[in-house]
């Protein structure tokens, strides 16, 4: 079954990149979930597809932007994005909960227009939206792997941080960690594995990737340090059965890794049922 | 009825629309002060579960080839709606994870089934991103209905949900099903989403149901201003879109919701201007 993604050079790349961001993207969505903020994930994906789109639309008018890989642009949006929600959550002060929303609405509606004067309503569409195993090339691998180190790296350095800060933000701040710094930090973070996890995975399902390994590890865990490793493993099985079978059937990476996702979630609620998650 | 076939392909969109844009911030401004337009996001992907799965089913059992996808989608998102519900007591600590589950699910499904089923993706972006052009007469028929049975509930039970939506634990003393008028609600925006889905387009529906009234509490003084003035902008961003969309030829969905984001942005600068103005004075 696997060894064929080591025969040709484009499924390992997707394989070695499903891996990384099968670490990533659970890691930081522990820490997303913990904080209330998971949604953000959604609001994120939606406006890297304006990224991406926008980035397309430019390559068509100048030969600059058709060289650049699309994912750079994407990042810069989801960033743009991530740091937006911030204010608008200062504009809604009694209603914080529409930013999510607004943010989403507008970063998918921006990207169909783009689309559209772009005239990108083709097969390359799809695989945005949904992953494609064979769309990964070298410069995604090399960029995500070194996206990986720097996150790796930052969690490295302020994992007590942040978890202080995910726990008791009143005596964090007290005990004078810089919450402003290391909230953008970590949002910046979360807003950079979106856009790279997208090729594999797809816009719309990123969130996912997220999420639901960290609803089944709620399940599960007995602490924070095991709510990683169990959200790890959910999301690393996820990745390699959803690209392996996606690939075999013929059907799109991310939603099989979605539906693995979910089913290790069903499977959790079902042997840990009558706990209080 | 006879008016209605007679309509050219456009007089549809644009009744179909102008439909839309009454209801979606009607229904809209109630889960706003509810706080859980978010909801209406993890109800219109799963809306796609449903969708994909009506023309997957049509293609694959040959006796079910007359299903409409639009009603598995209905079908779909009234199931979506309660099973959020349901989520949220199974993870009491962590009750706003129940929305990004059903997204995620809802789209993963979707996905899947797309890939199943060999319809050709141009089929698919109009669901997922809304044409007036291919409103059918049928289709037209279920926004009507969709739409007067929205309006129907709304008007039957609108003193009830004000009271539950602004306070709960005071409408349950005075005597309101809380969990009867929930699923009322649950079925009504499932209702607006499936009936929204073929202008707007499913990953904009939510955008429909949001913008609006995210725009009209900025400059509203009460509750009813809030939905008037939201049923205004709805019908604007509404009306602009298609006309905009027609004319440049874009992807209907994206116009509407950008024409959407434009009028947010004007009404968030008017209420800087008139603070301002008042602070000076």
């Amino acid at each position: 079954m696997i060894q064929v993604f080591f025969q040709y050079d484009f499924l390992t790349y997707s394989l070695y990149t499903g891996l990384m961001i099968g670490f990533m993207a659970p890691f930081l969505g522990v820490f997303l979930v913990v904080r209330r903020l998971s949604l953000i994930s959604d609001a994120l994906s939606h406006i890297t597809l304006s990224g991406i789109a926008f980035s397309l639309l430019l390559g068509r008018y100048y030969p600059f932007f058709a060289g650049l890989n699309p994912l750079y642009m994407g990042m810069a949006f989801s960033v743009g994005g991530a740091l937006f929600i911030e204010r608008l959550r200062n504009v809604y002060r009694y209603y914080k909960e529409l930013a999510i929303p607004v943010i989403m609405s507008a970063g998918i509606g921006a990207g169909v227009v783009f689309i559209s004067l772009a005239d990108g309503f083709n097969n390359d569409l799809f695989n945005y939206l949904f992953g494609s195993v064979i769309a990964i090339r070298q410069s995604d691998f090399q960029l995500i792997g070194i996206l990986t180190i720097v996150v790796s790296i930052m969690i490295i350095l302020f994992y007590k941080e942040w978890f202080f800060l995910s726990f008791d933000e009143d005596q964090a701040v007290v005990s004078g960690i810089p919450k402003r710094v290391l909230h953008t930090l970590f949002i910046v973070m979360v807003a950079l594995v979106i856009a790279a996890s997208m090729r594999v995975v797809g816009i719309l399902l990123v969130s996912s990737l997220m999420t639901l390994p960290v609803a089944a590890a709620i399940r599960w865990a007995r602490g924070f340090r095991q709510m990683f490793v169990y959200a790890v493993i959910f999301g690393e099985i996820s990745v390699v059965t959803g690209l392996v079978s996606a690939f075999h059937l013929d059907v799109a990476p991310g939603g099989m890794i979605v539906m693995v996702n979910i089913l290790i979630l069903l499977i959790s609620l079902a042997l840990t049922k009558g706990k209080q998650g | 009825m006879e008016i209605l076939q007679q309509l050219t392909f456009l007089e549809r969109g644009i009744i179909a629309g102008l439909i839309i844009g009454f209801i979606c911030p009607l229904v809209g401004a109630f889960l706003l002060v509810r706080r859980i337009t978010i909801i209406s996001e993890a109800l219109s992907h799963i809306t796609l579960t449903g969708i994909t799965a009506g023309v997957f089913l049509s293609q694959a059992v040959i006796w079910l080839n007359f299903v409409n996808p639009l009603y598995t989608g209905f079908l779909f998102s009234l199931a979506g709606s309660l099973l959020v519900e349901k989520l949220r007591q199974i993870y009491r600590h962590f009750q706003e994870l129940a929305v990004p589950i059903i997204l995620s699910s809802g789209i993963g499904l979707s996905a899947v089934l797309i890939s199943l089923a060999q319809s050709s993706y141009n089929e698919w972006y109009s669901y997922l991103f809304g044409s007036i052009v291919t409103v059918t007469l049928n289709d037209l028929f279920f926004i009507m209905f969709t739409g007067l049975a929205a309006l129907l509930i709304l008007g039957a039970f609108y003193k009830e949900l004000l009271s539950i939506s602004f306070d709960q634990e005071f409408a349950e003393t005075t005597g309101i099903s809380v969990n009867r008028l929930n699923f009322f609600f649950a079925v009504l925006v499932a209702l607006v989403i499936s009936m929204s889905m073929k202008v707007v387009g499913i990953l904009l529906v939510g955008a429909m149901v949001t913008l609006p009234v995210a725009a009209s509490i900025q400059i509203a003084k009460s509750f009813k201003q809030v939905i008037i003035l939201g049923i205004i902008f709805g019908e604007t961003a509404m009306i602009a879109g298609i006309a905009l969309s027609y004319y440049l030829n874009i992807a209907t969905g994206g116009v509407i919701v950008v024409a959407g984001v434009v009028i947010l942005i004007i009404t968030n600068l008017v209420k800087r201007l008139t603070q301002a103005g008042t602070a000076a004075s």
